[in-house]
């Protein structure tokens, strides 16, 4: 008999789960790119059905832009503007208020090496603007006037600033908390897979389909090369580096990460990676410790146990923090 | 002696008849999947260039701080002039895979290349 032949029967079962294969739903992503906040944000999720996920991009690239008007301080109006021109205190919406209260944190745990007052620093050397320049020392000596983490007072919602000309600046900051927005976003809509992705300041929701996500970290010194390759899932990374911005003057390379206490760019790293809870915490976290440094950075660190960082330092050698290797899709 | 065939049922014939075709069929669906890739251009999200990565092209696009210059070639889609004053897409380099991008941030300029299949890379996304 026909049915009782075991080859018939196998290819029969072979054919069977092919098409099985062929026609098991496979994830829907929705992947959407758009200026934002100085930068190019992209977003990817997925889903098994498509239904809802436009309408969770939309609401998450509305947050976005609502929140880059409040934080953003070259939009008018906004809540940095407001800051900037204010002779007395202040109050600040919450989303303001919880930028505030994270980067002081961090700007205290740093001694300053994070620092949200540095608006008129930044400004001088303009590294935003058209003709980035080398400022005289008088002019930094005059914009480091005031800074520090005891710049800013933050009573409940009110802020006062210790001297009525400083400028905050929240660079190292807004973007990451942004993006940490818009995960609530994504989630709220019932997504749990999905990257935000604000010029390399990155969440990683839940998977990449079937494995953690792979983020490769940019090699300080050759721009095509990744330097490491991490699996993370419901983690932010972070990388500053001195590479992303820069100009030369007189022959000498000239970076955007400035060091609060000279007011010039920060010399003792070439890059750091941060992994973390949150966006906003990673960012501000990899400012402060590039500034530090690796000896001084793994201090600090120790201060928030859940957050991991590697540096590349001065002189290009690879130096992590303790529990960064469990990161590491090669430790 | 026999040949093989002759061993065979109807059903037999039946069955391998039906998997040849089916073959035929996915062979046939596998070549019909896209395969080329398109560079997509848009200024200050306004889509305003869209054309094959394999034809070798140069586009000037205007934005709100001058003209970018991209270039298509067998490297890929590149920045190969930019008005803005750091050049951070210049340095850049080509995008080749779906999924890739370039942006030139102060024109406003975005490239992505769509269509196609990705090759399999080392990692989703790049913490720069």
């Amino acid at each position: 008999m026909f049915w009782n032949r075991p080859l018939a029967l196998f290819l029969l079962a072979f054919v069977a789960i092919l098409a099985w294969w062929q026609s098991r739903p496979s994830d829907q992503v929705l992947h959407r790119t758009q200026f934002l906040m100085g930068t190019i944000v992209e977003v990817k999720a997925f889903a098994s059905s498509s239904a809802g996920l436009d309408a969770a991009m939309d609401a998450a690239f509305a947050e976005m832009a609502r929140l880059d008007q409040l934080l953003s301080r070259y939009q008018r109006g906004s809540d940095v503007e407001r800051i900037n021109n204010a002779e007395a205190s202040i109050d600040v919406a919450p989303e303001t208020e919880a930028v505030l209260r994270l980067g002081l944190d961090v700007s205290k745990k740093s001694q300053g090496a994070f620092d949200l007052s540095l608006g008129r620093l930044k400004k001088l050397w303009g590294f935003d603007q058209e003709h980035p320049h080398v400022p005289s020392s008088e002019a930094v000596h005059e914009a480091l006037k005031g800074i520090g983490p005891e710049a800013l007072d933050l009573v409940g919602s009110q802020l006062r600033k210790r001297h009525p000309d400083l400028s905050v600046d929240f660079g190292g900051i807004a973007k990451g908390y942004i993006v940490d927005q818009a995960i609530d976003v994504l989630k709220r809509h019932g997504v749990e897979s999905a990257s935000v992705n604000a010029g390399g300041d990155m969440y990683l929701l839940g998977y990449h389909q079937d494995r953690p996500w792979r983020i490769g970290i940019q090699h300080p010194r050759h721009p095509n090369q990744a330097l490491d390759i991490l699996t993370v899932h419901d983690r932010a990374v972070v990388t500053s580096g001195d590479y992303e911005q820069f100009f030369v003057e007189d022959g000498t390379r000239y970076h955007h990460l400035l060091d609060p206490q000279t007011g010039y760019p920060a010399g003792s790293s070439q890059s750091v990676t941060v992994v973390a809870d949150s966006v906003a915490l990673a960012d501000a976290l990899a400012t402060a410790l590039f500034v530090l440094g690796p000896d001084k950075g793994r201090g600090m660190l120790a201060s928030y146990p859940d957050a991991v960082a590697l540096w590349v330092d001065a002189a290009g050698q690879l130096l992590a923090s303790e529990g960064f290797n469990a990161y590491r899709l090669d430790p | 002696m026999k040949p093989p065939w002759k061993f065979l049922t109807l059903a037999d014939q039946l069955l391998i008849a039906c998997l040849a075709l089916l073959g035929v069929l996915g062979l046939a669906w596998s070549l019909s999947a896209p395969r080329g890739q398109r560079v997509m251009v848009s200024v200050s999200d306004r889509l305003v260039y869209l054309g094959s990565l394999d034809k070798e092209d140069m586009v000037e696009l205007s934005g709100p701080v001058g003209k970018t210059v991209l270039t298509v070639d067998h490297q890929g889609a590149r920045i190969t002039a930019a008005p803005c004053p750091l050049k951070v897409c210049m340095t850049m380099g080509p995008a080749v895979q779906q999924g890739d991008i370039l942006a030139c941030v102060p024109n406003r300029v975005l490239v992505e290349i769509e269509g196609g299949a990705s090759q399999p890379a080392d990692y989703d996304l790049l913490s720069h």
